[in-house]
């Protein structure tokens, strides 16, 4: 070979990049190759299809290079990472094309192997070999000292994460830390290679890639090329069916474990439980550690905040649930009295409205829908008046798909029977069972929130305003879940003022009750509700409102005012 | 040595450590937030488990403090340590020196209207103990009109993860079945049920009040929680329940529901103990020094802590309490 393009000291990099290829290839078969047939054929389909093919596009590059999620919740970080990503993809793009620019090499008399030997390396220490053109130079050097910068506010933010309004980050252990300082040395070493060709940092930032590269599966980073991947198969529309296979598994590898949803997490208000979040779920998954994950994925609320302020978006909850389904729970579960349950409701009302076990226990919710829709005139039925079926949410969330279908089909059945064209449900927890598991074509599923502010929009319900003043809690499965945020609003701005809590939407912290968590203590859920509590008294409201019975029944305990649902609000105000 | 001794509170607790302070020769002086003393026990109409008045008790105890110094109407808004003890500011703007405190301020009821399932405030025919026994003092209540069909509902709000009270409020219990009983004498005719999760008759005669209200009064004791109360057309009360003794669920139509309601710390003090550094245990009742030797203790010198407001107490329990901490205080103050 000549001595002209080649160096031993290339032969590190060579090494590390040869290794991560491969690993990277054979997880990629392996991944693909644990996909159930059906979500396998989805995805292949979704590569080929404009509208996901597009997606896939803009999130390639908008995620995985501009990290504009990012961006949008703090510049500063959304600076550093897309300095790193982007700066580096640069780098290895105009490199590669002064790979066929660029004279020396071009002059070379190397063919075949050595050739594309030759062309592997050439792109990272083309400097060493050649003299390029002052315009490739100078977008270069440009490159290089924007990612520098990038790692100059990682630095800082190493000793003080305050600084881009983080408070708590994932604690890492000797590998995640190891592989970050050369990370962050790759690139000083290569500004001094080039500037001042001393062979010693040649070889030092070499070795320093090969060191990056062949931890790179081990730790944190591989979030980097996994994210491509996982980007693909969300697109796709998959949902993960076994916690440490397939799906989960990209999703697992894509994990940067930043820990921005440790703060997020509602749990997280007790220091101790901060160890629950969903970056610790996932590097628990990720080392295999089944007992632990199998434990977090009891422990957590299924809130869905981590999810919502997840860079990655990351579907931890799903990861979660698919833990819980892989778990043999032992349920002696009865159903044999489903056959005997008979419709009270006629055939005749358009609008069927089914409270729930949730909002059978609180009667005034009850009361006031009654209330709301007799003054709106509305031809209506209570599917569930003497008691009825539960939705199926609970067994759902013990993992329990199959015993969960048994009273999925018995309400459809009562429902479709019952031939009306609206379902209106109280109670969050049932919307979600039934907007996701129910097959219910031709009956429009609404919760009160949206029904109470479509009956005022189309003018059959006359409301009063008055001076009270409000804040509104998003209950986790009809905002998260549903986005479900601006109806319950303008319903409240239809009957009084509207406060702002401190955290709203997406941000919302979960009530503390959740059905989700299977473990919590009382007194850890009492924390979280008076956290949640304060959060919500931030502007001095006059009342709590929510939508959700079970979140209305949690914050009664803790508040310092009075806590109503939404529908008794609207009541009061007929 | 007339040292002035500050209690807050003037219930039972309160009035009976003030007639033993005075008697051992120092200066109590109550603050009682109400217009009267006597506290929630004035309400009562007859005490368990022998149905004695409970005006014969009060009016006792209320003569025993007719000579100590009771400021009526009045709080205790700030409250400061100072090199003589505590200098403390009422609501009436007027201050006291003292060198002891002791709190006395006993429980809230807890308000039914959070255990929502089971209607109160909702439905016309639910109503609590308290009122229950003011029906009986004062003979009416609109909503007791002549019930065919009683239930009871024990432990509301008390032994109880929802509400988010784990402890037993201790004398629910008899006082339900007393009261059982006192509705069979004033509707001989009603069918009376109560629904239990286990009889905690811990006193002397309670258990045979237990007996008492089965064989003579022929009251249904049921063992099962009442999960959820609705109306029916006629406006009385359907109510879901569940027999564990026979393992079956069941429906039964009531005309009047009675809900034992449990005792929660008294919510008023809370400014003040947070500014004497008393904390609260985890069933939010506040913390003594220990449970056997230090029971009238606090965490902090010089204030002491007697009656409900550290755990649900009988009235004998509470007047033990009060007898022994006014003990506690006549050692502190002579050993000082």
């Amino acid at each position: 070979m000549n001595q002209y393009i080649f160096h031993p000291f290339v032969l590190p990099f060579v090494l590390g990049m040869a290794f991560v290829l491969t690993y990277c290839l054979v997880g990629l078969f392996r991944i693909i190759g644990q996909l159930p047939k059906d979500d396998r054929k989805k995805f292949w389909r979704s590569l080929v299809t404009p509208k996901t093919a597009w997606a896939n596009i803009r999130d390639l590059f908008g995620d995985c290079l501009f990290h504009v999620k990012i961006w949008k919740r703090n510049p500063i970080l959304g600076y550093m990472h897309s300095a790193i990503a982007f700066g580096w993809f640069m780098i290895i793009v105009i490199g590669h094309v002064m790979l066929f620019t660029l004279k020396p090499l071009q002059d070379v008399d190397v063919h075949g192997f050595a050739r594309t030997f030759t062309n592997f390396y050439y792109p990272i220490f083309y400097k060493h070999f050649a003299e390029e053109t002052p315009v490739f130079a100078f977008l270069m050097d440009f490159f290089l000292i924007v990612i520098i910068t990038g790692i100059f506010i990682a630095v800082v933010k190493k000793i003080y994460s305050g600084v881009v309004g983080v408070k708590r980050v994932t604690k890492f252990g000797f590998a995640d830390n190891m592989i970050r300082f050369a990370l962050w040395t790759i690139f000083p070493f290569r500004l001094i290679a080039e500037k001042t060709n001393i062979m010693a940092f040649w070889w030092l930032y070499s070795i320093d890639l090969m060191i990056f590269m062949c931890m790179l599966p081990f730790t944190r980073y591989m979030h980097i090329p996994t994210e491509a991947l996982f980007i693909l198969l969300k697109h796709a529309g998959l949902k993960p069916r076994e916690p440490r296979k397939g799906y989960a598994l990209a999703q697992i590898y894509s994990c940067p474990s930043c820990g921005l949803c440790i703060d997020a997490c509602p749990m997280s208000v007790n220091d101790k439980n901060s160890g629950n979040t969903s970056a610790y779920f996932m590097k628990k998954l990720r080392n295999a550690d089944d007992a632990e994950a199998k434990r977090i994925a009891e422990t957590c609320m299924q809130c869905g905040k981590c999810v919502a302020v997840c860079p990655v978006s990351i579907e931890s909850c799903d990861i979660k649930m698919s833990q819980r389904e892989a778990t043999p729970y032992i349920i002696n579960s009865d159903h044999s009295y489903l056959e005997n349950v008979e419709s009270s409701s006629s055939v005749n009302s358009t609008v069927l409205y089914f409270a729930g076990c949730m909002t059978q226990l609180t009667p005034k919710i009850m009361r006031s829908m009654k209330k709301i829709m007799e003054a709106a005139g509305e031809n209506y039925e209570f599917l569930d008046k003497d008691g009825g079926i539960c939705c199926g949410r609970p067994m759902m969330l013990s993992g329990k798909k199959s015993e969960a279908q048994a009273m999925i089909d018995k309400n459809t059945e009562l429902i479709k029977k019952s031939g009306a064209k609206k379902l209106v449900l109280s109670c969050p927890i049932c919307y979600k069972v039934f907007k996701e598991e129910y097959k219910l074509e031709g009956i429009e599923i609404q919760h009160h929130t949206q029904y109470i502010n479509e009956l005022i929009k189309n003018g059959k319900l006359k409301v009063s305003k008055g001076d009270v003043n409000y804040v509104y809690h998003d209950p986790c499965e009809l905002g998260r879940a549903f986005g479900v945020y601006d109806e319950p609003r303008e319903v409240l701005e239809n009957v009084g003022n509207l406060r702002k809590a401190k955290s709203e939407k997406e941000l919302s912290i979960c009530c503390g009750g959740s059905l989700g968590s299977f473990n919590l203590t009382q007194q850890e859920r009492d924390e979280i509700t008076a956290n949640s509590v304060d959060d919500l008294m931030y502007n001095h409201p006059d009342e709590i409102v929510t939508a959700c019975p079970l979140c209305l029944k949690t914050f009664s305990k803790k508040s310092p005012v009075q806590v109503k649902d939404i529908s008794e609000i609207v009541s009061e105000k007929i | 040595m007339k040292e002035n001794i500050l209690i807050i509170g003037g219930g039972a607790a309160g009035m009976e450590a003030a007639t033993q302070l005075k008697k051992l020769g120092l200066n109590p002086i109550i603050v009682e937030k109400s217009e009267r003393l006597g506290g929630h026990i004035a309400q009562w109409d007859r005490l368990f488990p022998a149905f004695h008045p409970a005006k014969d008790v009060v009016e006792q105890m209320l003569n025993n403090v007719k000579d100590v110094d009771a400021r009526l109407n009045t709080e205790v808004t700030d409250i400061q340590r100072d090199n003589n003890g505590f200098h403390a500011v009422l609501s009436n703007k007027e201050t006291i020196d003292a060198k002891a405190v002791i709190l006395a301020t006993g429980f809230d009821l807890f308000k039914a209207e959070r255990k929502q399932e089971y209607g109160y405030g909702i439905y016309n025919n639910v109503i609590t103990s308290l009122e229950l026994e003011k029906f009986f003092k004062e003979g009416k209540d609109p909503r007791i009109n002549n019930p065919k069909k009683i239930g009871f509902v024990h432990c509301v709000g008390a032994r109880d993860v929802k509400v988010g009270n784990t402890y037993c409020s201790k004398v629910c219990c008899t006082t339900a079945l007393k009261q059982a009983c006192e509705m069979k004498e004033v509707f001989p005719d009603a069918e009376v049920y109560t629904f239990y999760m286990d009889l905690r008759m811990f006193g002397p005669g309670y258990e045979d009040l237990y007996l008492k209200t089965q064989k003579d009064f022929d009251v249904k004791c049921i063992r099962g929680r009442v999960c959820e109360v609705s109306e029916d057309m006629d406006g009385r009360l359907v109510i879901k329940a569940e027999d564990t003794l026979f393992g079956k669920p069941l429906r039964m139509t009531l005309d009047l529901l009675v809900l034992m309601c449990s005792m929660e710390k008294a919510k008023s003090i809370d400014k003040i103990q947070q500014k004497l550094g008393i904390a609260n245990n985890s069933d939010g009742f506040m913390q003594n020094k220990d449970m056997y030797l230090g029971m009238n203790d606090s965490k902090q010198d010089g204030v002491f802590v007697a009656g409900t407001c550290t755990a649900p107490k009988s009235l004998p329990d509470t007047i033990g309490e009060a007898r022994s901490v006014a003990v506690e205080v006549f050692n502190y103050i002579n050993n000082k």
